[in-house]
């Protein structure tokens, strides 16, 4: 009885080696995977915060600067984080002349960070500092580099830090990450898949034998992906809503989510399409799939604020379409900011969707070759 | 049949014979058409599948023609070759090497209009099996920019054409096989194509079955369409194929209508009659009888080779009374094309896999 079960066993062990063996391309990703995962991951998540843009000002009249001031301007900007050797700046340090316009561009995202100086004349001489509250990494960094800063300095002055956002937690910061997770997850298993199925099963050999074109293939699967991923972001959303309690600030900040998540599956969709178009089988789509979830969410800064990761790390957070869903959807849900500021991330999506569509067409297999 | 053929032409290269369709349904054609030219040409035709351990040679310098109006039939074992050549023909792999025309039309530069006068039917299902078959129609009618005015009566047209029309609403994973393969077959004609491949139409597909397929082909015959089928049953190529090209390997070894084929046999007819005993002069008087080409007793079996074998009969039951031997049994058969194909390739056609084949069961004797 033994030696059957055993032959057996062994028969069934051989036929799944073979398989594993039979194809590298699903072995090296699979390898590929933790190597990637301890890379993005490692510096994605526990990078130090270098660079954070703030901006000093000091109250007006009189309109010269106090020794306070300037001395504390130049000590905030060289303030290094991490080990001797290759220490890095902690605060990029801009000097503002007018309060207001520090706020303005406070308010538009530009700077982390006001950090306002009480003038000669002031009857109470606090440092006032204003912080971007929408992640939760930044805020005690900064105060705690002001309260160095003027500590080296002896100054007494009381701080007084102002959040402009409130106190934002943590699911809320990382909430709108997810949307974004559910758009690529819904599009990879939706478009993506589809399209792979058919080309597995043979379908696509129905059909490419008809007049149609590829741009007509991929603009019809990007379409559909869309829809899919649409309805996915949207119902992710309303979740995101209940679970974390953000409240929407008006109907027009509704609207901006709407567009911004469209834009956003157009994007991810046309992604997902393209690379698509070069897979027949649904396994090693399925690996790359996961590695390019893996590396588009934590390069998202869904997770940790980007600023905090290395530069090379960044520049892939420049042509990742989560990265400018993620910011977009910050700035609409966490900072009440509007098209203004947006635009921008909107204009990159756009960009990116079209390059990722022109991609998919000229990559396309019209034959079975 | 449904075609009489005429064979008028001779050899150009060995064994490539081309055919002139004759008859009333190639008549009807050249009214219709203008011409009788070719609308496919192949000229030198290979493909080449480089693989990382070998090589194939799926089409090996293929060359023949098909008459516009004809049915064609592409015959050969597994892996002879032939639906690379059909995929080859539709634009869905390119040759390595030769040159071939659809309808005029080079198949490396002009894919476009080589798509939108075909019709295909491949090997496999390729029909949504979620949708239903009404779905289905709409969807390849959409891609062959039949007009919307006109679909939905194409559409009821074509399933009542496959005796589906009480199922249009059905999704196709509840069809048969036989249902399925019917839907693909009007499928590959909702746009009223010039050309119809059908790479296997009744694999897999029970008797019955076979029979509606065949009549279907049959039917879209005459609607002016030219029809290529690929096939390994013999019995189908007899059927329904005007003219057949045997592949083999990659090779093409014989193109001809049936009739000339069975004349590639020199043994001609076989008459085999069955007696009690036989009588050595009685095989002698057999063999001087004109047309007789060959005898040869096996115990209770006498196996006449002869050219013209329902003529010659008469002649040789004349001599088995002659010697006053009763006759128990009589057959005459025409040598069918499992007997052509182990003639030109020295092999059964399903030898060498094991696909069962169905057709030379049925023939075998």
């Amino acid at each position: 009885m033994m030696p059957v079960v055993l032959k057996s066993a062994i028969a069934i062990f051989k036929r799944d080696i073979k398989k594993f063996l039979s194809n590298p391309f699903i072995i090296m990703m699979a390898l590929l995977s933790p190597i990637m995962f301890l890379i993005i991951f490692g510096n994605a998540m526990g990078g130090t915060l270098t660079h954070i843009p703030v901006g000093v000002v000091q109250e007006v009249p009189p309109y010269n600067d106090t020794p306070l001031f300037t001395s504390a301007a130049y000590q905030l900007n060289h303030i290094s984080q991490g080990s001797e050797n290759n220490a890095e700046k902690e605060l990029d340090v801009t000097i503002y002349t007018d309060e207001a316009q520090a706020k303005q561009d406070l308010a538009n995202g530009k700077i982390s960070a006001v950090i306002v100086f009480p003038s000669s004349v002031s009857n109470d001489n606090a440092v006032r500092v204003y912080v971007d509250s929408s992640d939760s990494t930044t805020p005690p960094l900064i105060q705690a580099a002001v309260t160095q800063v003027l500590l080296e300095l002896g100054a007494n002055h009381p701080v007084i830090v102002d959040k402009i956002y409130g106190d934002i937690t943590y699911i809320e910061f990382f909430g709108v990450g997810i949307i974004m997770m559910a758009i690529f997850t819904s599009t990879s298993f939706g478009g993506g898949i589809a399209l792979i199925k058919d080309r597995e099963n043979g379908i696509h050999e129905g059909y490419l034998v008809t007049p149609i074109k590829r741009s007509s293939i991929i603009m019809g699967i990007i379409a559909s992906g869309t829809v899919r991923a649409f309805i996915a972001g949207f119902t992710i959303f309303w979740i995101d809503l209940l679970i974390t309690g953000i409240i929407l600030q008006s109907f027009q900040n509704f609207l901006l989510v709407l567009l911004v998540i469209f834009i956003a599956c157009v994007g991810v969709t046309s992604l997902v399409v393209s690379f698509a178009s070069r897979f027949s089988v649904q396994q090693e789509y399925q690996s790359v799939i996961a590695f390019l979830n893996l590396i588009l969410f934590f390069t998202s800064g869904a997770f940790y604020p980007v600023i905090g990761m290395p530069g090379w790390l960044r520049w892939i957070t420049l042509i990742n379409p989560e990265y400018y869903g993620v910011d977009a959807l910050r700035s609409i849900l966490l900072r009440n900011q509007g098209l203004n500021v947006i635009g921008i991330d909107l204009v990159a999506l756009l960009i990116f969707s079209m390059a990722m569509i022109i991609l998919g067409v000229v990559t396309y297999r019209r034959t079975l070759e | 049949m449904f075609l009489i053929f005429r064979n008028e032409n001779t050899d150009d290269d060995g064994y490539n014979k081309k055919t002139k369709t004759e008859g009333k349904m190639a008549q009807m054609m050249d009214n219709s058409v203008g011409d009788d030219s070719a609308i496919i040409r192949i000229d030198h035709l290979s493909k080449v599948f480089a693989g990382k351990t070998k090589t194939v040679i799926a089409d090996n310098d293929i060359s023949f023609e098909v008459m516009r109006g004809e049915i064609f039939g592409l015959l050969g074992s597994n892996g002879a070759g032939k639906s690379t050549l059909i995929r080859i023909l539709t634009t869905l792999l390119s040759p390595t090497s030769g040159q071939a025309f659809v309808n005029n039309y080079d198949i490396t530069k002009d894919q476009e209009k080589i798509r939108s006068i075909i019709g295909v039917c491949p090997q496999n299902y390729t029909s949504d099996v979620e949708l239903t078959a009404y779905d289905n129609l709409e969807f390849y009618g959409k891609l062959q920019n039949v007009p919307d005015s006109i679909l939905p009566d194409r559409i009821m047209e074509l399933l009542k054409m496959a005796g589906l029309e009480d199922r249009a609403y059905m999704p196709v994973s509840t069809f048969s096989g036989g249902m399925k393969r019917k839907l693909e077959i009007v499928r590959a004609f909702i746009h009223h194509p010039l050309i119809l491949f059908l790479d296997e139409p009744t694999i897999g597909l029970d008797p019955d079955a076979r029979r509606e397929v065949w009549q279907q082909i049959m039917t879209l015959n005459k609607e002016h369409t030219t029809i290529i089928l690929t096939t390994h049953y013999m019995d189908e190529a007899e059927k329904l194929c005007g003219r057949i090209a045997f592949v083999d390997r990659g090779k093409l070894l014989a193109l001809d209508s049936m009739e000339n084929l069975r004349q590639l046999i020199p043994a001609g007819d076989l008459i085999e009659i069955g007696v009690a005993h036989m009588d050595p002069l009685a095989e002698e008087a057999i063999r001087k009888i004109d047309l007789v080409n060959a005898v040869s007793v096996v115990e209770h079996m006498v196996t006449i080779s002869a050219t013209n074998g329902s003529r010659v009969i008469t002649s040789i039951l004349a001599v088995f009374e002659q010697y006053a031997i009763p006759v128990i049994s009589i057959s005459i058969r025409s040598p069918s094309l499992e007997d052509i194909f182990i003639y030109l390739t020295g092999k059964g056609i399903d030898s060498g896999n094991g696909t069962c084949n169905e057709a030379a069961r049925r023939k075998s004797p």
